[in-house]
């Protein structure tokens, strides 16, 4: 190939732009990997770039690239005197070791030096495709694509941010590809471009790149459609989920419950991790007001309490606790960070480090970390938690009369919106009608919901609209949602039937395993944020409700009654007996239907099965390879038997004979454009003998020059044809 | 008989006087059968007499010839009107330009002003004299010759004019064993004085006639306007070909398939007569004959950059 030199200025600008590029890769990686010196690997571009420019000979650059290689890892990586013997022997017993080390597949054992080289020699062979690119090809498309995909995914699935990265990465690459293709322009037309020339290209196209940037920077930004792809593809699979209106929100904890309803993806991202002996529920905070549309916390702010790190707290109820309560411990590991502490029901102490004071809000149970008075985040801290039993013959003892012995203004928790349709109201009082004690009603209301079609849904959950309450709507019109809709209606319906309640938010327990010092640790993800419901029962406090179906109710209760069959409580024992199928998480709840089942199957068995999936596909692809690679061999063939059963005419005739021009290709017969066909006859017929080609060519000119589209004898042709194509086929 | 085998008859004819210019002959033909003339360009002695002698010979036509020199008038070319005492008045006496076929023998040596009447009665096929016109009887074929060695005391032709010319043709040294086989032929006779006629003249108005009939499909002329257009497009040259010069090409494209027992042009007709008609239509850049770079290299170059259509798809 004949390369036509590039004007310098030209490429000075070109390499400039590259290496902007080839920087906004850098950085990610940088970043990402937690790799300083970035100036060192910044240089070595530079100088590649320029040593490119000078045109030095190999000879030169090499070495003086790998003078600098070995000058970056001693400034990087030795404390010695560069040049000594040290140096050179640590280098080099580094670099044997790490031979070692590939040779026995340990890729985790590859010294950091050593990873600085092969980042380096990536480096280097990039750089060289980059010259490549420009410099013969003339052409960056791929490279820019490439750029762009690889920061979108970056910025898609990582915690790298490519804001800036990506508006820089359009402008530079817009520039480089408008460069690229006015040297392909000059080129083709032979000449050097002169400044005026360069003038007249480059200024429109600076100009509309500039513009466009301009414009497209100053637009107002749309914000992502969808927060992470993944739940999204889901939800695009499942068919719902982006439909008008609805929004996808993903699961997880939120401070804003304002307005509750629609869809939401699932999320498993490990919050905490906890340490404890049993399944705990975990609270965050709780919350008052309902709105109709979601909840609220409207109270007076209640002055926050200091707490000293492991002192007891007062909690409600602490006064009944029974003999067979138990003493537990948890530890809590966070990894992702939460405004407010997670704990347990029970809870009596924190333990934390020493330099955070802790703060407890009474009235909506928050607590939270304060350092030097500044909120602070804990990676960990331990609780101990007092187990505790409620005895159920004291519960159904409980009045509605007893309320007025409590000393507590209930008025926030018996809190509902004016315009509660009645409907509501006369459902609740249907439903705890029949009970007497005040457990008892809430008990009814909590077991209302799985007995009466009420479906667990995650993503066909509506949003109430306009003058539309969100637990009206749930109770009579949807009947499906998810933990929020129970929740919420169970309080509202509490609260109709005169019991105090709240709404409480938090973690369900998570996944549990026993970890490698025998304990077992419950892994929390977003998937296993929750809401549930506390109602205050006379005497005991503040209790926890599950109205949710397919989660059980964490409460323990000691069985200090005999029960018989028909009593309401005697389903909870069953469903205690099986905790592990009714404790789901939602997405073990998809599994049973649709499409989605079938990927989350697919993907289950090719996670386990990855050896055999890898070795199907080399398969797969190593058969394709060898189809694509013998085409010469079954083409043929096939259009031999395909053009037997049609009828012969011109049409055919022509496609026949393109099909043997292609053919004679793939033989090794190369036909270039200023080729006539009948030139090309020649050079084929010379190598098979006869003049079968050129018969073939004559008719074929005679249609398409001539206009002749009748021949006496297509079958004559068609038998020539097939001779050459078997010929032909290699 | 057919166009075809009626042509073979009057080549097979000159090649019993010329050996081994095969190509030469088919190639003046071509221009005679495309109303066009040639200039053929080379050293004397290689016989473009004796082809221009056999050619007319063949067809039965009369022939003419005109020896330019440095001192020939235009009206030596064109004829003069002489006043007739017994009648009169003056009477125009036709010059050697009006004949059939007409051999103007280096062209180069006469000055300017012959060179231009000449080569405006090619272009028109008349005479103008005194303010009357007279038609050149068809058919009309001048076949124009320069020696490119002597340059001294030369007139060279303009480029402009040289595209009067159809053709820019060079005949070249015969090879040894047609030598010898020219020296034998005229050992004991001359062989042109025994040549026959051929083909009458009426018939040649037919095959001129069969020639516009060859048909010229859309890809053919969309591949020659391309050609063209690359000469207007390379580096070395300083003027490309003209329209008129595409289509020249095709015209002598459709003789010349004509010659070849077609109906149709094909692309190979088309990279055939390409130089010898695009060769002498362009100007090039000082550089390139500095750099010793021909005309017909040029051409030849660009054919090979040029792709050919070998199917209408795609095509605009």
């Amino acid at each position: 190939m004949k390369e036509v030199r590039t004007d310098m200025r030209f490429l000075i600008l070109m390499y400039a732009l590259a290496f902007i590029l080839l920087w906004e890769w850098l950085l990610p990686v940088i970043e990402l990997t937690d790799t300083e010196y970035i100036t060192v690997f910044l240089f070595f571009i530079g100088i590649s770039f320029i040593f490119g420019l000078l045109r030095m000979k190999w000879w030169l650059s090499i070495p003086l690239k790998l003078i600098y290689l070995f000058w970056s890892l001693h400034y990087v990586f030795f404390e010695t005197v560069i040049l000594s013997r040290e140096t050179v022997s640590l280098l080099i017993t580094d670099l044997l070791s790490n031979i070692g080390i590939i040779a026995a597949w340990n890729w985790d054992g590859i010294t950091n030096p050593f990873r600085t080289v092969l980042f380096f020699v990536l480096l280097w062979m990039t750089i060289y495709l980059i010259r490549h690119w420009i410099e013969v090809r003339k052409s960056i498309l791929l490279f820019y694509a490439l750029t762009v995909i690889f920061i979108a995914i970056l910025d898609t699935f990582s915690s790298y941010s490519a804001e800036g990265a990506i508006f820089r990465i359009m402008v530079s690459g817009l520039l480089l590809i408008g460069l690229l293709t006015i040297s392909r322009i000059s080129d083709k037309h032979g000449r050097k471009i002169g400044t005026g020339m360069f003038a007249a290209f480059s200024l429109p196209l600076l100009f509309a790149v500039v513009c466009s940037s301009a414009f497209a920077s100053i637009m107002p930004d749309r914000g992502p459609a969808w927060d992470d792809p993944i739940p999204f593809l889901k939800s695009v699979v499942q068919g719902e989920g982006i439909g008008s209106g609805s929004f996808v929100a993903k699961s997880g904890y939120d401070t804003d419950d304002s307005k509750l309803g629609g869809a939401f993806s699932q999320d498993s991202t490990v919050v905490f991790s906890a340490t404890v002996p049993k399944k705990q529920y975990w609270k965050i905070e709780t919350k008052n007001t309902y709105t109709s549309k979601g909840w609220e916390q409207r109270s007076e702010e209640a002055i926050p309490v200091n707490i000293e790190p492991g002192s007891l707290l007062a909690f409600s109820g602490a006064d009944n606790l029974l003999e067979e309560d138990k003493f537990l411990h948890a530890e809590i590991n966070m990894k992702e960070q939460l405004p407010f502490l997670v704990y347990p029901y029970g809870t009596s102490k924190i333990h934390t480090r020493t330099d955070v004071v802790l703060q407890n809000q009474e009235d909506n149970g928050r607590f939270w970390v304060l350092k030097d008075g500044e909120e602070a985040e804990l990676d960990s801290f331990g609780i101990d938690l007092i187990e505790r039993n409620y005895s159920l013959k004291a519960l159904r003892a409980t009045s509605m009369d007893d309320y007025a012995l409590e000393s507590m203004d209930f008025s926030e928790y018996l809190q509902l919106p004016e315009q509660l349709p009645a409907r509501v109201r006369e459902l609740a009082l249907t439903i705890t009608g029949k009970e007497e004690s005040v457990y008892e009603k809430a008990k009814s209301i909590e077991r209302y919901f799985a007995r009466n079609g009420f479906m667990y849904d995650q993503q066909n959950v509506a949003v109430p609209r306009g003058a539309e309450d969100y637990v009206d709507q749930f109770l009579f019109d949807t009947k499906r949602g998810y933990c929020d809709n129970f929740s919420t209606s169970m309080v509202v319906m509490l609260r109709a039937s005169d019991i105090p309640a709240r709404w409480v938010k938090g973690f369900a327990p998570g996944e549990g395993k026993t970890n490698s010092e025998g304990k077992m640790e419950y892994q929390v993800t977003n998937n296993e944020a929750h809401s549930w419901v506390e109602a205050y029962i006379p005497g005991f406090g503040w209790m926890p409700f599950e109205p949710t179906i397919g989660f059980s109710n964490m409460t323990g209760i000691e069985y200090d009654l005999e029960l018989d069959m028909s009593d309401p409580e005697a389903p909870d024992m069953e469903e205690r007996e099986k905790p592990e199928t009714n404790k789901e998480t939602p997405v073990k709840k998809d599994e049973d239907n649709g499409v989605l089942a079938f990927f989350n199957k697919m993907d289950k068995f090719l996670r386990e099965n990855a050896w055999i999936g890898i070795a199907v596909l080399a398969v797969i692809v190593f058969i394709a390879w060898q189809v694509y690679k013998h085409r010469g061999k079954w083409i043929p063939k096939l259009l031999i038997n395909a053009y037997r059963k049609r009828q012969a005419d011109w049409v055919t005739y022509t496609k026949q004979y393109k099909g043997l021009l292609k053919q004679l290709d793939r033989f090794g017969f190369k036909r270039t454009d200023s080729m006539t066909l009948s030139e090309y006859a020649k050079t084929v017929d010379t190598h098979f003998g006869g003049r079968r080609m050129k018969m073939l060519t004559e008719a074929y000119e005679r249609g398409l020059y001539g206009g002749y589209t009748r021949h006496d004898d297509w079958a004559g042709l068609q038998e020539i044809w097939e001779d050459l194509i078997n010929r032909a086929s290699c | 008989m057919t166009h075809a085998q009626v042509i073979d008859k009057v080549l097979a004819n000159i090649d019993k006087v010329m050996i081994g210019k095969r190509d030469i002959a088919e190639l003046s033909l071509t221009a005679l059968l495309a109303g066009g003339h040639v200039l053929l360009e080379d050293v004397p002695g290689v016989g473009k007499t004796m082809m221009v002698k056999a050619l007319a010979k063949s067809i039965g036509a009369s022939f003419k010839r005109i020896q330019f020199t440095p001192d020939l008038l235009p009206s030596d070319v064109l004829g003069v009107s002489i006043y007739n005492p017994r009648e009169m008045q003056f009477e125009f006496r036709p010059g050697p330009i009006v004949g059939n076929i007409v051999l103007a023998d280096e062209i180069n040596r006469t000055s300017p002003k012959t060179q231009a009447a000449l080569l405006e009665s090619m272009e028109e096929s008349s005479v103008t004299v005194d303010g009357e016109t007279i038609r050149i009887p068809q058919p009309f074929f001048v076949m124009a010759t320069q020696n490119p060695i002597e340059y001294e005391g030369t007139y060279p032709l303009p480029e402009a004019q040289l595209d009067r010319f159809l053709f820019k043709l060079k005949m070249g040294y015969p090879q040894r064993g047609e030598e010898i086989e020219v020296l034998s032929r005229a050992e004991k006779t001359v062989p042109i004085d025994h040549l026959e006629t051929v083909l009458t003249i009426q018939e040649l108005a037919e095959l001129q006639l069969a020639v516009k009939e060859v048909n010229v499909d859309h890809t053919i002329k969309t591949y020659i306007v391309d050609c063209a257009s690359e000469t207007r497009n390379t580096p070395h040259v300083y003027l490309g070909v003209s329209p008129r010069g595409s289509l020249a090409l095709m015209k002598s494209c459709q003789a010349y398939a004509l010659i070849k027992g077609r109906t149709y042009v094909t692309p190979d007709d088309v990279k055939y007569l390409a130089p010898f008609v695009f060769g002498h239509r362009m100007i090039l850049r000082s550089e390139a004959k500095y750099e010793g770079i021909t005309s017909n290299e040029i051409v030849d170059r660009i054919l090979t950059r040029v792709s050919v259509p070998i199917d209408r798809v795609g095509l605009k």
